[in-house]
C-alpha cells in the first residue's frame, strides 16, 4: 500500500493532544460528558466503562455501545436492545473511532486564503467564521433575493435544524442527496403503497427476489444478518445483477441480466401470475386497485417477449414467476435502495411494488412486506415553538414541480441544482452553504459540478473532515464527529434513541444543533432556534412524553409504552385507499397509469455500460479517509471480463484509460468472471481531489468524472448505469 | 491434567460474506499495528466461467491447537497453551521477539511486530472473555458465521453448532510422527479443505534435536545482552532526555 498510513504511535500520539485539547476548548456542553453516566455507576469514577450511543457511519443508525477509558472511545459494539444492530456493527461500524481519531479532522473554522481549491485556509474563530457566513448569506439575500442562496445537505438527525436555517432564509432551493439514490424507489411506492420505504419481514421468508440489492455489500446490519439466517434455514434467493457480487455468491440462482432490462424480467413474471391467476387474487383484490384490468394491461408481456428484451430464458421466468406466486406471503420482492440506474427504473420500481401487491404480503400480519407508516408506533416527540416560515414564492432551481410535477418535494433533484447554476436559469444561484455532504464526488459529471462552484461568490461547508466539496469553499465549519455530540432523538420501532457525545469534542468541533442556532441567530432567525443548548433541545423533545433525559442518557433508549390501537381495517395512504396498481395520479400527470415497459438506452458495441455499487468497507464517498477501512478495503479497481480483457492486450493491474462522453479517468484493472463480457464496474466514492485527505486523496478513480447526468422525468431520479464507457490501455 | 474447559471456534463457512467486520473489531480491540493483522478471512477465489460461478470465504486465526508446535519452540516460555481452557496464549512482557514461533506455527497465524519487537497473535480475546463477552470477531460477525464457546459444554453455541452440522472439517496436521495439531477451529457447512489454505510443516531456524539444549543458554545470554542495550540506553535517555522517536 503506497497510501501514508498513520503509524500506531501516532495514532496514540494524536489522541493524546485530543485529550490536552479538551481543558482548553470552552464549554459547549454544559453538563461533562456522561455525568448521568457516571452517576448511575456505568463509569467508574477515572470514567471509564460503556456509554450508548447511536452510529453514523451510514443511514442505518445501529445502536452503539461505546467503550470509553481515560476520556478515550476505544472500541465500540453493537447494541443488543437497538432493533437495527442486534449487537452487532459492520465493518464501518467497527471502524467508527477512527473516523473520530482521523488525523486529518478539520478542527478549527477555515477561512480560505488562497485561490478555490488550492487548499489555503487560516484558521480563524467561531465568532469571525459564522459572521463571515451570516454576512455573505445577508449580503446575497439583499442583492438578489434569497433564492439565491442553494442549501443542501445529506440526511440526517439535524436535519429540522439545517431546514430551519434554510426555509427561515426563505429560499425553496433544497439539495439533498435523494434523486441520486433512492428516488425511483421512494417515488413509486409513495404511489403504489403510500409510503416512501416499506420495512422488510425476515421472520417467515421463503423466497426472495433481489433486484440489484447487494445485501451483502451494502450491509444494513440487522438486514443484512436476516437475510444470512433466512438462507441458512433454507430460503431461496433469486438475484438479478450484471455482476457476480458477494449476494451473487450466496443466491440460489444468479441472473446476469443485461442492464436496464430487469423490468422486462419483472413484467414478464407479473403477466405470468396474473394471466394464470396464480395467487390468492380474491383475497388480494379487496385491497388493490387494477387487479381485474391487470391481464388485459399486462397481455403483451408475455414470458417470450421478456426474453427477447432481457435474455433471460421465458421458461426461466416462469419458473421464477410460479415460485413466487407459490411462496404467497412468504414471498419478497425486495423494493432496493440506490434506484439511480435507469431512466426506466422508476417502472422497475413500480413492477417490484406490483409483484408484493399481488402476493398479498403487505395485507396479513407476518407477512414480508410492511407497509405501515414510521408514525404508526404513536410515538410523538416535541419540540420548540417557532414561527411560520416565511412564505416563499421563487421557482425551485431543481424544477420540482414545475418541470417535474411528481417528484416529492422533500427528495428534489439535486443534480437539476448544479445545471441551473451553471446555465443561471431561471435564475442565478449566488452562493451554496453545504452539511455532511460532498457533491463534487457525489453529483455526476465533477468536471462540470467545480464549474458550477466556480460560478458562485460564496460557498460554506459544515463537515468533520476536509472533503472535496470543503476543500473548494470559502468557509470550513468544523463539525463534531458523530461520538463527540448530541443530535435529535431518533425513534425505533417504537422506541427512543439518543446520539449523546461519549468523549469530549477535539479542538474546537461544534455539534450541527450549536452551528445551525449559532448561525440562525446572526441571520436573523433566533426564533427557530429556541433552546438554550443541546441537552435543552432534548429535554423538549421529551417533555410532552413526560420521560427524563438523566435515564435516557444512561440507557441510551427509552420505551414510551404508548398504547396503539390495532387498525380495524387494511387502509393505505394512497387516494384510494388501497395499493394502486393502476394510478390516477400517473395518468393524470401524463404517464401510463400502469407499469409499463420502457426501452433503456444500449452502448454502441465499441462502449461498456459502467456500473456501479457498493463495498461493503465504505460508505459513499464519505469514509475513504478512514484508515481502519482502508487496510482492510480491496484496492479500488475497474472490473473486466477477460473476453473485453484479452482483444485489449489488458492483464489485471495494468492500467487503463477509461473515457466517457464527459470525462476519462486512468485506473487499475481487475479481470474477473464476476461480470458480464458488456459491463465494467467501478468502486464508487474513490478519486478524491482533496490533499486534505491524505489516505484518500488520489487513490483509485472517481466515477463522477465519468457520470453523465440523465434524469428520469417522473421520479426525478439519476440514471448512472446510462453511462457508457470506452476501455483502453493506458 | 485434564483442562475443564476446551475454548474453540465453530466457523460456518456456508455463512461469511466477507464484510470485515470481524478484522476491523479485532484490530481496534486488540491495538494491532495498521499494517499487520491478528485474523483473516482468505477470498478462495472466484471459481468457474461465466455465468456458471461459485465464491466462498474462509475466516481464519489461530487455531488453538491441542498440540501446538508453536509453544515447542517458544525459547523464553512467553507462548504456552493455558492450563484452564487450552487457549494458546502470548505474555509479550515475556516475548523476546526472536520469532521462533511465527515459523513454527502451520497455519501462519502469528505476527512479528516488528515495532514493538514481539510477536501477536489472535487469543480469542481473552480479556472480553473474562468479563463474559464474546471475542470480538465472533461478536459483531454480520453473517453469524464465526462462533465462539466451550467445546466441554454441550449447550454452548459451538457444541450446538457442531450437533446441527451439514458437515464438518479441520486442517489437522500430522506434524510429528503420530502428533497431529488438532485445531480448535471447526469449519462446518462448507469445504475448506480444497481452499489450498491448509497448514504447512513446522519450520524451524535450528535443526530439531536436541537444539534446545544448544538454543537456551545462547538465548538467555542474548536476552541478557539486550537487556545491557536496553539499560544502557535508558540511562543514556536520562541524561539527554527523549528524543522524538518517530522524526
Amino acid at each position: 500500500m503506497t497510501q501514508p498510513v498513520v503509524s500506531r504511535r501516532d495514532f496514540l500520539k494524536i489522541g493524546g493532544a485530543a485529550a490536552g485539547a479538551v481543558a482548553a476548548s470552552a464549554g459547549m456542553l454544559h453538563a461533562p460528558v456522561a455525568q448521568a453516566v457516571v452517576s448511575a455507576n456505568l463509569l467508574d469514577p477515572d470514567g471509564d466503562g460503556y456509554i450508548s450511543t447511536m452510529c453514523e457511519m451510514c443511514v442505518w443508525r445501529c445502536g452503539v455501545r461505546a467503550k470509553v477509558k481515560n476520556g478515550r472511545v476505544v472500541k465500540l459494539e453493537g447494541n443488543p436492545e437497538h432493533s437495527h444492530s442486534k449487537g452487532k456493527l459492520c465493518a464501518r461500524g467497527q471502524s467508527g473511532l477512527m473516523t473520530t481519531y482521523d488525523p486529518d479532522r478539520v478542527l478549527h473554522p477555515l477561512v480560505r486564503v488562497g485561490q478555490r481549491g488550492e487548499g489555503k485556509f487560516r484558521q480563524a474563530s467561531w465568532e469571525e467564521a459564522l459572521d463571515i457566513v451570516a454576512s455573505q448569506m445577508l449580503r446575497i439575500k439583499e442583492q438578489f433575493g434569497p433564492e439565491a442562496m442553494v442549501f443542501s445537505s445529506t440526511h440526517n438527525l439535524s436535519q429540522v435544524q439545517f431546514e430551519n436555517v434554510l426555509n427561515g432564509f426563505g429560499s425553496p432551493n433544497y439539495g439533498t442527496q435523494r434523486s441520486l439514490c433512492f428516488n425511483a424507489m421512494v417515488t413509486a411506492f409513495l404511489l403504489t403503497y403510500g409510503i416512501e420505504e416499506p420495512a422488510r419481514n425476515y421472520d417467515t421468508v421463503k423466497y426472495i427476489l433481489y433486484v440489484g440489492r447487494n445485501m451483502a455489500e451494502a450491509i444494513s446490519t440487522s438486514e443484512t444478518s436476516a437475510m444470512v439466517a433466512a438462507l441458512a434455514r433454507g430460503a431461496k434467493l433469486v438475484y438479478l445483477d450484471p455482476r457476480f457480487t458477494k449476494t451473487a455468491s450466496l443466491a440460489s440462482e444468479w441472473i446476469p441480466i443485461r442492464p436496464g432490462t430487469d423490468l422486462a424480467f419483472l413484467l414478464g413474471m407479473i403477466h405470468e401470475i396474473v394471466t394464470y391467476e396464480l395467487g390468492d387474487c380474491e383475497f388480494v383484490k379487496q385491497y388493490v386497485v387494477g387487479c381485474d384490468e391487470l391481464p388485459a394491461a399486462m397481455a403483451e408481456y408475455t414470458p417470450e417477449w421478456a426474453e427477447s428484451k432481457c435474455g433471460v430464458p421465458a421458461d426461466t421466468i416462469r419458473r421464477i414467476a410460479r415460485e413466487f406466486a407459490a411462496a404467497k406471503t412468504d414471498a419478497l420482492a425486495h423494493p432496493g435502495w440506490r434506484t439511480s440506474n435507469f431512466i426506466n427504473s422508476f417502472q422497475t420500481e413500480r413492477a417490484i411494488a406490483t409483484l408484493n401487491a399481488i402476493s398479498g404480503n403487505a395485507l396479513v400480519p407476518g407477512g414480508c412486506l410492511i407497509a405501515d407508516s414510521p408514525e404508526a408506533s404513536g410515538v410523538s416527540l416535541g419540540k420548540p415553538p417557532q414561527p411560520a416560515y416565511p412564505r416563499v414564492s421563487a421557482l425551485r432551481l431543481d424544477g420540482v414541480p414545475w418541470k417535474y410535477p411528481l417528484v416529492p418535494l422533500k427528495l428534489g433533484v439535486f443534480q437539476e441544482i448544479r445545471e441551473a447554476i451553471i446555465t443561471g436559469q431561471p435564475y442565478q444561484a449566488r452562493g451554496w452553504f453545504i452539511s455532511r455532504q460532498n457533491p463534487v464526488l457525489s453529483i455526476p459529471d465533477r468536471k462540470r459540478t467545480l464549474e458550477a462552484m466556480g460560478k458562485l461568490d460564496f460557498i460554506a461547508v459544515v463537515d468533520v473532515i476536509m472533503n472535496d466539496t470543503a476543500w473548494f469553499a470559502d468557509v470550513v465549519l468544523p463539525e463534531a464527529s458523530y461520538l463527540e455530540r448530541y443530535d435529535p432523538l431518533h425513534v425505533v420501532d417504537g422506541r427512543i434513541f439518543l446520539r449523546q457525545p461519549v468523549i469530549e469534542p477535539q479542538g474546537e468541533a461544534r455539534s450541527a444543533l450549536w452551528i445551525y442556532k449559532q448561525l440562525g441567530e446572526r441571520l436573523g432567525l433566533g426564533d427557530f432556534f429556541q433552546y438554550t443548548d443541546e441537552e435543552d433541545y432534548l429535554r423538549q423533545q421529551l417533555a410532552p412524553l413526560g420521560l427524563d433525559l438523566e435515564l435516557l442518557k444512561t440507557r441510551g433508549y427509552l420505551d414510551p409504552h404508548i398504547e396503539v390501537e390495532e387498525p380495524t381495517e387494511i387502509r393505505f395512504n394512497t387516494p384510494s385507499g388501497k395499493i394502486e396498481i393502476y394510478s390516477e395520479t400517473l395518468g393524470n400527470a401524463g404517464f401510463s397509469p400502469w407499469p409499463t415497459w420502457e426501452e433503456p438506452a444500449t452502448p454502441t458495441p465499441d462502449r461498456f455500460y459502467l456500473l456501479t455499487g457498493k463495498v461493503a468497507q465504505h460508505t459513499q464517498m464519505g469514509t475513504q479517509n478512514n484508515q481502519l477501512l482502508h487496510k482492510y478495503s480491496d484496492k479500488p479497481r475497474i472490473w473486466l471480463h477477460p473476453s473485453a480483457a484479452e482483444p485489449r492486450g489488458v492483464l489485471t493491474n495494468d492500467m487503463v484509460r477509461v473515457r466517457s462522453d464527459v470525462g476519462e479517468v486512468v485506473v487499475q484493472v481487475l479481470v474477473t468472471e464476476a461480470i458480464r463480457s458488456d459491463c465494467v464496474y467501478l468502486t464508487p466514492g474513490y478519486g478524491h481531489l482533496s490533499k486534505g485527505l491524505r489516505t484518500a486523496y488520489n487513490n483509485g478513480a472517481s466515477d463522477s468524472e465519468l457520470h453523465v447526468t440523465y434524469t428520469d422525468p417522473v421520479s426525478g431520479g439519476q440514471a448512472l448505469t446510462q453511462t457508457f464507457v470506452t476501455v483502453e490501455k493506458a | 491434567m485434564a483442562q475443564s474447559k476446551r475454548y474453540g471456534f465453530v466457523i460456518d463457512v456456508a455463512r461469511c460474506i466477507d464484510c470485515r467486520a470481524c478484522l476491523v473489531a479485532c484490530s481496534v480491540e486488540n491495538d494491532v499495528p495498521m499494517d499487520n493483522t491478528r485474523i483473516w478471512v482468505h477470498d478462495l477465489g472466484i471459481k468457474g466461467t461465466f455465468p456458471d460461478l461459485t465464491r466462498s470465504f474462509l475466516p481464519y486465526n489461530c487455531m488453538h491447537c491441542d498440540n501446538p508446535p508453536c509453544t515447542e519452540v517458544c525459547v523464553s516460555g512467553a507462548t504456552y497453551k493455558d492450563p484452564d481452557h487450552g487457549l494458546i496464549l502470548l505474555d509479550q512482557e515475556a516475548c523476546i521477539g526472536c520469532g521462533f514461533c511465527v515459523d513454527a506455527c502451520p497455519y501462519n497465524a502469528r505476527y512479528l511486530d516488528n515495532e514493538r519487537g514481539v510477536v501477536d497473535k489472535c487469543n480469542a480475546c481473552v480479556q472480553r472473555l473474562d468479563v463474559g463477552m464474546q471475542p470480538a470477531c465472533v461478536a459483531t460477525c454480520v453473517g453469524g458465521s464465526r462462533l465462539f464457546g466451550d467445546f466441554n459444554d454441550p449447550d454452548s453455541d459451538v457444541s450446538i453448532a457442531l450437533k446441527n452440522a451439514r458437515s464438518i472439517q479441520r486442517f489437522d496436521l500430522e506434524y510429528k510422527e503420530g502428533v497431529f495439531t488438532g485445531p480448535n477451529i471447526y469449519y462446518i457447512n462448507g469445504d475448506v479443505l480444497q481452499s489450498g489454505m491448509g497448514p504447512r510443516m513446522p519450520q524451524y531456524t535450528l535443526a530439531e534435536q536436541g537444539w534446545k539444549k544448544a538454543l537456551v543458554p545462547l538465548m538467555a545470554a542474548a536476552v541478557g545482552g539486550a537487556f545491557m542495550v536496553q539499560a544502557t540506553y535508558f540511562t543514556k535517555q536520562l541524561i539527554e532526555g527523549e528524543k522524538e522517536f518517530d522524526e
